[in-house]
C-alpha cells in the first residue's frame, strides 16, 4: 500500500513517540487527498463559540455581512471610510457571525482491536486510529473543532489540535463501547470500532448518545480473517477480552455458519443505527483506508438524516 | 549378561520394557496432539457453533516413529549395551584385590594398563564389589608397600587414575608381605597386573594372592626394555650401546635408539632389531666427537619409562687434556706441541702449563713434549695419577735421545727401555732412506686407521729389544722398528711416540693420520668422572615415564659407593651432584637381570591387547534419545503453531549440527586490510603456530622500533579459507605433517605471488622439513631459484648484511634467479631453513623464547636485521637496488 497508509503500517505494541508522529503524519497525508471537510450544520446553537459557519446574523467573523449607519458608541475604528466617502452618513462595516461545529470522535481502544491475522496487516486499532486522525485532520482544516468523546480532549481547533489528538489517542485505551458522555445537544459523533460486542450492548450505547440529541456515524473496522475465517483443522479459539474459548474440531466446516452469523450481526448493527437515525460504514484492514475516509467524508458533509435514509 | 555376537547387555532385564512399545504406540495414537490455540476477537460469533464431524486429530506417523525411537533408545540404554563385553565378575563374592606392578617395566604400555584397570573397575562397579588396590612398587614418599583401604570401585578408580609408574623396580617380596596382612574374613578374588618381571619373589606373591581364596588372574602387558648406558672406553667416533629386553621374548622387535643433547635436539639415531629369543641388541651410534660430547641423554625412541633412558654425565664428555709445554714463546709452526694442540682442539678441552700445575687439575691425558722438563721431577704424583687412570703421552726428541745416551737411572715414565743414541735415517751420513709406516697391528688402539703412503720418519729413538716389546708396540715403521709404544700402568697408560711431535724428525705430525691417532689415545682415557667425595644431592630426577624433573618425594643425596646403591624412592635415577660435577645415576645397569614371570599352576596368564576392550554404548544411546526428544519438542511446538517455522528450522538445524554459525569472512578481511600486518600460515601444529605468531610479533616490534614500518599484530592464515592478498609478507613454516595446499589455495597463492606478494618458506621451523617443501610447493608457480647473492637487494634493503641467520645458521637462502621485470624484481619466494621465527620469537615481556645457536645474541640481532630487510624488501621492492650499484655510481661521479 503506497502513500497514506504506508507510514503507519508498522504496527506493533510499542506506541512510542515516533510511532505517534508517524501516525499523525500518515493521517495528514491521507486527509490531504480530500477537500477540507465542512460539516453541514443544520442547527446552530447560540451557545456555540465562533467559527466559520455563517450564522446569518451579524457578529464576530471575517465575511462581510452588511453596512449600517454609524451610531453613537461605535468605535471610530469600525467606520468603513471608503463606503462613508460615497455618501453623507458614516457607515460601519459589519461581518457575519461565523460559528464552528464540534465533532466528537471515539475509537475503540480495547484489547480486541489490538489484533491482526497476519504480520503484514495493520492491527485494527492502528487502522482505526489512522482513520480517526485523518478525519480529525480534515475537520480541523475545514475550521471545525474536534473533541474526544472519552473526555480526554476538550473541543479544540487549529492545526496544533491534531498533534494533541494523536498524543491522547496513543496513550488512551478504552472499553469496547463508549460510555455516556456529557454532550451538548445536537452534537456530531463518529464512533470507530469493530463492533463485535453483543448487539444489545451496542444498542444501549447508541441509544444513550442518541437520546442526548447527537447524530452519529459508526465505522466498523474488521480484520479480513474475521470476515472469512480462513482457518482449517482442529483449533482452540480463545477470546481476547475474556469472552471464553471454544474448541473447533473442523474449522473449515464452520465457515458458512460463521459468515451467516457475521452477516446477522451486521444487519443488527444496521438496524440499530437506522433506529437512531445514524449511519454505518464497514472497513477491512486489507483495503486502503482512503475508501473508508471518503465514505465518512461524504456522510459528514450530508445534511443530517440523509445518511440513514 | 546377554550376548548377541559382539554386543552384550549388562542389564538385559531392562530389554523387557521393549514389550511396552506397542502399548506406547497405541497410547500415542489415541491421544490426539493438543490443538493449536488461536486468539480470535470474533470468538463470540463462534461460540455455540458445532462442526459435524471429528477432525483428523491424529498424530502424524513420523512423529509417532520419532517418539517410539526415542523410547526404544532409552530402554536400550538402560540395558547397558557393551560391545566386546568382558566376562562379568560374579556379584557379591567378596572384595576384589588388584595388585598392580607400577615399577619401571610397566611404563612402556601404561596407557593400555590403565585402560585395562578402568575396564576392570567398571566390571567391579557393575557387580557392586569393593576393591582393594595394591601397588607393588615402593611409593614415592618412601612409605612401605601396602594395600589401599577397601573402597568402592568408583573411589578406587580415582586412586588408580592417579597411579603413575615409578622409576624403580617393584618389590614383590614386600607386596607378598602386604598381602599376608590383608584381613581374611572373606574370600577375595585377586587380579595381578604384572609387569612381566620376576625378581625372584613372583611365585611367592602369586601364591599369596591365590591363598586369598577367590582365585587369581595374572595379566601382563609389554615389558619395558632397558637402555644400557654406553661404555666409556669406546672409539671416539661411535658409542657402543646395548638395549636389553626380557630374555626369552620370542617375537622379533625393532628398536630405535636416539641420542639427544641437553635441549632435546636429536643428535643421532640408529635402529637395530631383536631376533626371536634374543635378549640383547647392540647398536653402534656413530657420530663425530664434537657431537658426542654434547650428548646428554640416550633413549629408546617411542618408549616411555625410566629404564629406557640412559643419562650421560661428564665421564662421557670431552676429555681434559693437558699439554705440558715448555717453549710457549716458540714460533707457531715450530713449537713442540703445536700440532698436538691443533689436532686435539676440536674434541678435547686443552690446558697448558708445567706438569705440576696440570696435575692440580682434573686431567684425562697429559701430553709431554720432548724437552728439559723431566717427568721424574714430579715423582710420585705423576705415578699416582697414571695409576688412577691417567694417560701420559710422551714424544721423543733430542733431549730424550741424549738422556738415553747418558744412561744413568732409568726414566720410569717410559713404556720401553731406550737404547743409547737415536737413529737417523736418510741423512747425509746414512745409507738408509726415510722410513714409512707399517700397517697398524690389529690389537693396538690404532687398529683400522689407514696408513697414508707419504708419511716418512727421518729420526727416532730406538727401544731395547725385550720380550714384551712386541706387545707394547702400537705402531711401527716399515722396517719393523717401533714408532709408538704403550704400557699399561694400573688403570692408566704410558705412551711414547718415538719421534717428535713437530716436523723436526718426521712429517707424521703434518699428516692427517696424526689427529686420528691422538684422538684414539684420548679415547682410551676414562675421563674424570668422580667428583669430590661426599653426598651428592639430587639435581634432576627421572620420573616413571622417563622425563627429567625436579627432585621431590623422598629423594635424598647419594653417598658412598655408587655401584652399591640400588634405585628406589630414596634414590631415583637421575642426575645428582652440584653444577660443577654431575653424576648420572642410571637405572639400566642396576636392574640386574630379572626373568620372566611364570605363574604357578592353575593360574591363568593373559596378555593385554589380546582382547578388544569393551565399549559402553549407554552414553551414546542416551545422547541420541535426548536429541530425538529435542526434535520431538520442536515438532510438537511447531504443530501447535507456537514456533515460527523458520525459527524452528534454524533451531533444529543448530541442535543437530551443534556448530556455531560460520565466522564472517568479511571480518577477517576488515581486520587484515585496515592496517598493515605480517601473516603466517597456520600449520595445524600448535607449537609451530605459537612460535610463528611470537616470531612475527617480535619482528613487528623490532620494525616499529627501528623503522617507520608500524605493523599491527600478526595474523594466522588458513590457506583454504582466508584470503591472503592483504599481507605484504607471508611466513610459511614448513612442517613434516603439512599437507599440500588445495587447488583453490594454490590458485590463490599463485595469484598472490604474481601480484607482488612475498612468501617466505622456512624449512627449519620443525626440525629439518626440507624434503617436505617439495611436496608442498609442487603445484605453486615458484620461479627458478638461485642462492641469495651478496649483491641481492635483500641484503641492502635496510641493513647491509652478509648473512641471514635465524635460530640456526645453516644452509643458503634461495630467491628467484635473476630479477624479472615484474613486481619491481621482487622475488615472490624466499626459501631458507634457518628457523627465523624461532630467532625473532619473544614472549610478552619481550624476552627471547629460543636460544640462537651457535652465534648467541649476536646471531639473533642479525636475524632481526634480516627480518627487517625482508619486510622492507616486501614493502619497497627494488627501492634500494641502487645501493647495489653504488660503487659504480660513485666512481662515475668522481670521474
Amino acid at each position: 500500500m503506497n502513500g497514506p497508509g504506508a507510514g503507519k503500517d508498522r504496527g506493533g505494541k510499542d506506541r512510542g513517540g515516533k510511532d505517534r508522529g508517524g501516525k499523525e503524519f500518515a493521517a495528514q497525508a491521507l486527509a490531504a487527498r480530500l477537500p477540507p471537510l465542512l460539516v453541514a450544520a443544520e442547527r446552530v446553537a447560540a451557545t456555540v463559540a465562533g467559527g466559520i459557519h455563517g450564522r446569518r446574523r451579524t457578529g464576530p467573523g471575517e465575511t462581510f455581512w452588511q453596512f449600517r449607519r454609524y451610531q453613537a458608541g461605535d468605535p471610530a475604528s469600525a467606520i468603513d471610510w471608503r463606503q462613508s466617502a460615497r455618501a453623507t452618513p458614516l457607515f460601519v462595516r459589519e461581518t457575519e457571525w461565523a460559528a464552528a461545529q464540534t465533532v466528537w470522535l471515539w475509537r475503540d481502544g480495547s484489547a480486541s482491536m489490538d489484533w491482526r491475522s497476519h504480520p503484514d496487516l495493520p492491527t485494527k486499532r492502528d487502522r482505526a486510529e489512522l482513520l480517526t486522525l485523518a478525519l480529525a485532520s480534515l475537520l480541523l482544516r475545514g475550521g471545525e473543532r474536534v473533541a474526544l468523546l472519552s473526555g480526554a480532549l476538550p473541543p479544540t481547533a487549529g492545526g496544533a489540535a491534531l498533534s494533541r489528538l494523536a498524543e491522547v489517542l496513543a496513550g488512551e485505551s478504552t472499553a469496547s463501547l463508549p460510555a455516556a458522555a456529557d454532550l451538548p445537544r445536537h452534537a456530531e459523533v463518529v464512533l470507530v470500532s469493530d463492533f463485535l460486542s453483543p448487539l444489545d450492548e451496542i444498542d444501549a450505547a447508541v441509544r444513550r448518545l442518541a437520546s442526548a440529541g447527537a447524530t452519529g456515524h459508526l465505522l466498523q473496522v474488521l480484520d479480513p480473517a474475521e470476515e472469512t475465517l480462513p482457518y482449517a483443522g482442529r483449533i482452540r479459539f480463545a477470546g481476547v477480552e475474556g469472552e471464553g474459548e471454544t474448541l473447533v474440531r473442523r474449522t473449515e466446516d464452520l465457515r458458512d455458519a460463521y459468515a451467516a452469523r457475521l452477516a446477522a450481526h451486521r444487519d443488527g448493527l444496521a438496524a440499530i443505527t437506522r433506529a437512531a437515525g445514524w449511519s454505518l460504514t464497514s472497513h477491512r484492514t486489507d483495503t486502503p483506508p482512503q475508501a473508508a475516509l471518503l465514505s465518512l467524508h461524504v456522510r459528514l458533509a450530508q445534511p443530517r438524516g440523509m445518511g440513514a435514509r | 549378561m546377554l550376548a548377541l555376537g559382539p554386543l552384550g547387555f549388562a542389564a538385559p532385564w531392562a530389554l523387557g520394557a521393549l514389550a511396552l512399545l506397542p502399548v506406547l504406540w497405541w497410547l500415542l495414537k489415541i491421544t490426539p496432539p493438543s490443538p493449536r490455540t488461536l486468539r480470535f476477537p470474533a470468538v463470540r460469533l463462534l461460540l455455540g457453533l458445532e462442526s459435524r464431524e471429528e477432525s483428523t486429530a491424529r498424530t502424524p506417523w513420523w512423529v509417532l516413529a520419532l517418539r517410539l525411537a526415542a523410547a526404544a533408545l532409552v530402554i536400550l540404554a538402560v540395558a547397558q549395551p557393551l560391545i566386546h563385553p568382558a566376562q562379568p565378575l560374579p556379584p557379591a563374592a567378596g572384595p576384589l584385590v588388584i595388585a598392580v606392578d607400577d615399577g619401571w617395566a610397566a611404563a612402556r604400555d601404561w596407557a593400555a594398563r590403565r585402560a585395562y584397570l578402568d575396564e576392570l573397575l567398571g566390571r567391579a562397579e557393575r557387580a557392586g564389589r569393593p576393591v582393594l588396590v595394591l601397588p607393588t612398587a615402593p611409593p614415592a614418599d618412601g612409605g612401605p608397600v601396602a594395600a589401599s583401604p577397601m573402597a568402592t570401585a568408583a573411589e578406587a578408580r580415582a586412586r588408580l587414575q592417579a597411579l603413575d609408574p615409578k622409576p624403580w623396580p617393584t618389590d614383590l617380596a614386600a607386596a607378598t608381605a602386604a598381602v599376608a596382612q590383608l584381613p581374611r574374613e572373606r574370600s577375595m578374588q585377586a587380579v595381578w597386573l604384572s609387569d612381566g618381571l620376576d625378581d625372584g619373589h613372583a611365585t611367592e606373591l602369586a601364591r599369596a594372592l591365590q591363598s586369598l581364596g577367590g582365585g587369581l588372574e595374572v595379566v601382563t602387558g609389554r615389558t619395558g626394555r632397558v637402555m644400557m648406558p654406553p661404555a666409556t672406553d669406546t672409539p671416539p667416533d661411535q658409542l657402543a650401546l646395548t638395549v636389553r629386553r626380557l630374555a626369552g621374548s620370542a617375537e622379533p622387535e625393532r628398536v630405535a635408539v636416539r641420542g639427544t643433547d641437553g635441549s632435546g635436539r636429536v643428535l643421532g639415531r640408529e635402529e637395530a632389531g631383536f631376533a626371536p629369543g634374543q635378549g640383547e641388541a647392540r647398536i653402534a651410534l656413530r657420530m663425530p666427537a664434537e657431537l658426542r660430547n654434547r650428548l646428554a641423554r640416550i633413549d629408546i625412541e617411542g618408549e616411555q619409562g625410566a629404564a629406557a633412558v640412559a643419562l650421560l654425565d661428564e665421564s662421557w664428555r670431552r676429555r681434559p687434556v693437558g699439554l705440558a709445554d715448555v717453549g710457549a714463546a716458540a714460533a707457531p709452526l715450530l713449537g713442540p706441541l703445536y700440532y698436538v694442540e691443533k689436532a686435539l682442539a676440536p674434541t678435547a678441552e686443552l690446558s697448558r702449563g708445567d706438569i705440576g700445575q696440570l696435575l692440580d687439575r682434573d686431567l684425562a691425558v697429559l701430553m709431554l713434549a720432548d724437552g728439559p722438563q723431566a717427568p721424574s721431577a714430579t715423582g710420585d704424583r705423576l705415578a699416582r695419577w697414571i695409576e688412577g687412570g691417567g694417560i701420559l703421552v710422551r714424544f721423543a726428541g733430542p733431549a730424550l735421545a741424549h738422556a738415553a745416551t747418558e744412561g744413568g737411572e732409568t726414566d720410569p715414565f717410559l713404556p720401553v727401555r731406550l737404547r743409547a743414541g737415536g737413529r737417523s735415517l736418510g741423512g747425509a751420513m746414512s745409507w738408509t732412506t726415510p722410513q714409512g709406516l707399517a700397517p697398524f697391528p690389529e690389537s693396538g688402539p690404532f687398529a683400522g686407521l689407514a696408513v697414508p703412503a707419504d708419511v716418512s720418519v727421518n729420526a727416532q729413538v730406538l727401544a731395547e729389544p725385550t720380550v714384551e716389546l712386541a706387545d707394547r708396540t702400537w705402531a711401527r715403521l716399515a722396517d719393523g722398528t717401533p714408532l709408538v709404544t704403550g704400557q699399561r700402568r694400573g688403570k692408566g697408560w704410558v705412551v711414547l711416540f718415538h719421534t717428535t711431535a713437530n716436523a723436526e724428525w718426521s712429517n707424521l705430525a703434518l699428516s692427517g693420520l696424526f689427529p686420528d691417532m691422538l684422538r684414539r689415545l684420548v679415547g682410551l682415557a676414562e675421563g674424570v668422572a668422580t667428583p669430590s667425595s661426599g653426598p651428592l644431592a639430587p639435581a634432576e630426577l627421572l620420573d616413571g615415564y622417563g622425563h627429567l624433573g625436579q627432585p621431590g618425594g623422598a629423594a635424598s643425596a647419594l653417598s658412598g659407593d655408587l655401584a652399591a646403591i640400588s634405585p628406589g624412592p630414596r634414590h631415583p635415577p637421575g642426575i645428582y651432584g652440584s653444577a660443577g660435577a654431575r653424576i648420572a645415576f642410571n637405572l639400566g645397569p642396576r636392574i640386574g637381570s630379572p626373568s620372566e614371570i611364570r605363574p604357578p599352576g592353575g593360574v591363568a596368564l593373559t596378555r593385554l591387547g589380546e582382547r578388544q576392550g569393551e565399549i559402553d554404548l549407554k552414553p551414546a544411546l542416551l545422547a541420541a534419545a535426548l536429541v530425538l526428544a529435542i526434535i520431538d519438542l520442536m515438532v510438537a511446538l511447531a504443530l501447535r503453531g507456537l514456533l515460527p517455522r523458520a525459527a524452528a528450522g534454524a533451531v533444529l538445524l543448530g541442535a543437530l549440527a551443534g556448530v556455531p554459525p560460520p565466522a564472517h569472512a568479511g571480518d577477517f578481511a576488515l581486520d587484515a586490510a585496515l592496517s598493515t600486518r605480517l601473516a603466517y600460515v597456520r600449520t595445524g601444529d600448535a607449537t609451530i603456530d605459537r612460535k610463528s605468531r611470537a616470531g612475527l610479533a617480535g619482528l613487528s616490534r623490532v620494525l616499529a622500533d627501528r623503522s617507520t614500518a608500524s605493523m599491527a599484530d600478526p595474523m594466522a592464515i588458513d590457506l583454504d579459507h582466508d584470503p591472503v592478498l592483504f599481507f605484504p609478507l607471508l611466513y610459511w613454516p614448513v612442517t613434516a605433517g603439512q599437507k599440500a595446499p588445495s587447488a583453490a589455495a594454490v590458485d590463490k597463492l599463485n595469484d598472490y605471488m604474481r601480484r607482488g606478494g612475498v612468501i617466505v618458506f622456512d624449512t627449519g621451523a620443525d626440525g629439518d622439513a626440507a624434503p617436505h617443501l617439495r611436496d608442498i610447493t609442487r603445484d605453486l608457480a615458484v620461479p627458478p631459484l638461485a642462492r641469495l647473492g651478496e649483491d641481492h637487494v635483500l641484503t641492502r634493503s635496510f641493513y647491509l648484511l652478509k648473512e641471514a641467520p635465524g635460530r640456526f645458521d645453516a644452509g643458503p637462502i634461495w630467491v628467484e634467479d635473476g630479477a624479472g621485470p615484474a613486481n619491481d624484481g621482487v622475488s615472490p619466494v624466499v626459501v631458507g631453513g634457518n628457523d627465523w621465527a624461532g630467532a625473532w620469537a619473544v614472549d610478552d615481556q619481550g624476552r627471547p623464547l629460543f636460544a640462537a645457536v651457535p652465534g648467541g645474541e649476536r646471531q639473533r640481532e642479525l636475524a632481526y636485521r634480516f627480518g627487517v630487510n625482508l619486510v622492507m624488501y616486501a614493502l619497497t621492492g627494488n627501492y634500494k637496488a641502487d645501493q647495489v650499484h653504488l660503487p659504480a655510481i660513485l666512481e662515475r661521479l668522481g670521474r
